[in-house]
């Protein structure tokens, strides 16, 4: 009970907030809005949420993902637009987005640079990079590639699927694979994890890589959800995304936490907005409670830890 | 410490010294490319002391940010929640002085008060419990944006302040900007707090490393109290500064400043684990931020570019710095290994 405390009371909080919905708002519980909602807030961010726990665990932080989110949107839907198969245009965003973390990775893992810096850096150029080559011009992919072409219920199905067999897929290998518990080495202490034989510096650049390569994954994953792709998508989404991941209970001091939990915070904070509009509450609070929510959080943490040690 | 034969070659190959030369070239670029004469024989653009009071104008308030967020970094840490301050204290004054009729100056002081208050808050936090400044000031930063956006119902917005108060942002003084004396004030108590008092050494000492420095007598919780409130007064003013100069208070002030400002402190070369810095680091970083993002209209290009220019600035400051570190330990990599496995000597 304790070891998961922080997963067993957020899951709480979520449900207190779904029985009150349900209970005072039905309406909320209509399939289809429901599922629109969950395929177009909660899984494109989901996905990125998952490769922000691994960089969170190894004790990094990337706050480039809303910048190259957007860039790997755009070009995606600019292959969809020439006419290529999406078969081609998912691949294509996947490995740019890897390639946007390879940078990150090789200016942090190699020239051992503070992540949140070159994060920065990073995030500031390409998002004006973006602004200048396409002057916040909108990407009409065209009904025909919406939902990867399928129906919008197999579209937004898939969606979710893919969203959520990834989260427990990665959920397992960070619990039970050697692969993943390097993370957890690393970021409890590099130092220790390279005298026991792990590369740190490697694994901090495949982590770089994989956030890239989801960021890339979820970008296509929302760009496909209109017809219409968006330019400025994307701003905001790197605090959304950490403060999800902090919520879920990963210590940003890196080497605790894991996917479940991170689940669901992601689910806490995304059922804010669809709960005040349904209670009739003023929408404009939606930020005030996402913040008081991670206060609240970190000082449960921050509580629990001198008590600890007392 | 260094021969004076090494103090040369130290003082040419500063941090400060280095950004200083970026500096000069970037406004002697745009001085030699932006500025045109037009037909009637009048000197226009980038060259002129109207373009550069506009730049200056412009930037006041990122600098005073940068400056605040200065000692943060000194000790290590870091205030994300500074721009979304400065929305709420806009939002604040406005309904102070709009809505509850309260006069300017009152207005004022209560919202530099508001500032000291938020400040309050992340230092508590901070302190009392021991968390990350990084993930506190997150959380404030999406809760002093969403009490503005929630107070102003994300659309009410604020104007029509008296000339007076205007003044502060649209008048010129001895041929400056308005704010600009506020700007240098608040410099030089800054470089004076952090520069020639013991408070400042001790904000290096905590950076450097807090846990000595608790060991060594310095109440570290009250010092980092100190540099919190700080960033909070420095924001809520920059909140003012700003209403003044667009005559206009919106839940959507300052956003994105917070990032401008932590990019003119590193790339002003304080360390972004604490420890190390200066402040005269960041008022060059500030400088070369507010010339390459303002001033690229002059040239005809556009204004994008100035914003990736500055990424790329920050990403090779840091490199530069760490370059001969890194390359340092690679030969003595390859050394090492090649001592462990002595390679035959070939003989003649």
């Amino acid at each position: 009970m304790s070891r998961y405390f922080r997963e067993i009371s957020v899951a709480a909080a979520l449900a207190l907030v779904l029985v009150g919905l349900a209970l005072f708002a039905r309406a909320f519980y209509q399939p289809q809005p429901l599922l629109t909602l969950v395929t177009s807030q909660v899984a494109p961010t989901l996905v990125i949420a998952c490769g922000m726990t691994l960089v969170i665990i190894c004790r990094q932080i990337d706050i480039s993902v809303g910048s190259s989110f957007a860039i790997c949107g755009v070009c995606g839907a600019l292959l969809l637009k020439q006419g290529f198969p999406i078969g081609l245009a998912l691949p294509a965003s996947v490995l740019l987005g890897a390639a946007f973390g390879a940078l990150n990775g090789a200016l942090v893992a190699g020239l051992g640079l503070p992540s949140i810096v070159v994060t920065l850096a990073t995030m500031v150029t390409w998002r004006e990079a973006l602004r200048w080559l396409r002057q916040g011009v909108y990407v009409n992919i065209g009904t025909e590639n919406q939902w990867f072409g399928l129906s919008q219920r197999a579209g937004q199905w898939t969606i979710i699927i893919v969203a959520v067999g990834l989260m427990i897929g990665l959920a397992v290998v960070m619990k039970h694979l050697a692969a993943g518990r390097f993370v957890y080495a690393v970021g409890t202490d590099a130092e220790a994890a390279r005298l026991a034989g792990i590369r740190p510096r490697l694994v901090t650049f495949l982590c770089f890589v994989l956030i890239g390569a989801l960021t890339g994954l979820a970008a296509m994953m929302s760009a496909v959800q209109s017809p219409q792709v968006d330019p400025t998508a994307g701003v905001g989404l790197e605090l959304r995304t950490i403060a999800a991941v902090v919520v879920g209970g990963v210590s940003i001091s890196g080497g605790r936490g894991n996917l479940w939990g991170v689940l669901a915070g992601l689910l806490l904070l995304s059922s804010i907005n669809p709960a005040l509009t349904y209670l009739g509450v003023s929408a404009f609070w939606e930020k005030a409670i996402q913040g008081t929510i991670i206060l609240l959080a970190v000082v449960a943490d921050g509580l629990r830890s001198r008590k600890r040690a007392n | 410490m260094n021969s004076d034969k090494h103090g040369l070659k130290k003082l040419l190959f500063r941090h400060e010294t280095l950004l200083l030369l970026v500096l000069v070239g970037e406004w002697l670029f745009f001085y030699f490319r932006g500025t045109t004469t037009n037909f009637s024989g009048v000197t226009v653009g980038f060259g002129t002391a109207g373009a550069q009071i506009d730049i200056l104008r412009h930037s006041c308030e990122i600098g005073l940010l940068a400056l605040v967020m200065t000692p943060v970094i000194l000790t290590g840490g870091i205030d994300l929640s500074v721009g979304s301050l400065m929305g709420l204290s806009a939002v604040v004054f406005g309904k102070l002085w709009r809505d509850a009729g309260v006069p300017i100056p009152a207005a004022i002081t209560a919202t530099l008060a508001l500032g000291a208050l938020a400040g309050g808050l992340n230092a508590t936090l901070i302190t009392a419990l021991r968390l990350p400044p990084l993930i506190v000031t997150l959380g404030t930063f999406s809760l002093f944006r969403g009490l503005a956006e929630a107070l102003t119902r994300g659309a009410d917005t604020f104007t029509g302040f008296p000339a007076s108060f205007q003044a502060i942002g649209q008048n010129n003084w001895f041929g400056l900007p308005a704010q600009l004396l506020v700007f240098v004030l608040v410099a030089a108590a800054i470089w004076l707090l952090v520069h020639r008092t013991t408070l400042g050494r001790s904000f290096r000492a905590i950076g450097y490393a807090s846990e000595g420095a608790r060991y060594a007598g310095l109440p570290v919780g009250r010092r980092l109290a100190t540099v919190y409130i700080l960033a909070g007064l420095g924001a809520s003013l920059a909140g003012l500064i700003f209403t003044a100069r667009l005559n206009q208070a919106g839940a959507n002030t300052g956003t994105g400043y917070e990032l401008f400002a932590i990019t003119a402190v590193v790339l002003g070369g304080t360390s972004i684990f604490g420890g190390s810095g200066s402040v005269h680091g960041t008022l060059l970083g500030w400088a070369a931020v507010a010339v390459l993002s303002d001033s690229l209209p002059y040239v005809d290009w556009p204004r994008e570019v100035g914003g990736m220019l500055t990424g790329l600035l920050l990403i090779v400051a840091l490199s530069a710095g760490v370059l001969p570190k890194f390359l340092s330990a690679w030969r003595a990599r390859r050394h090492s290994s090649r001592s462990v496995n002595p390679q035959p000597t070939p003989s003649p």
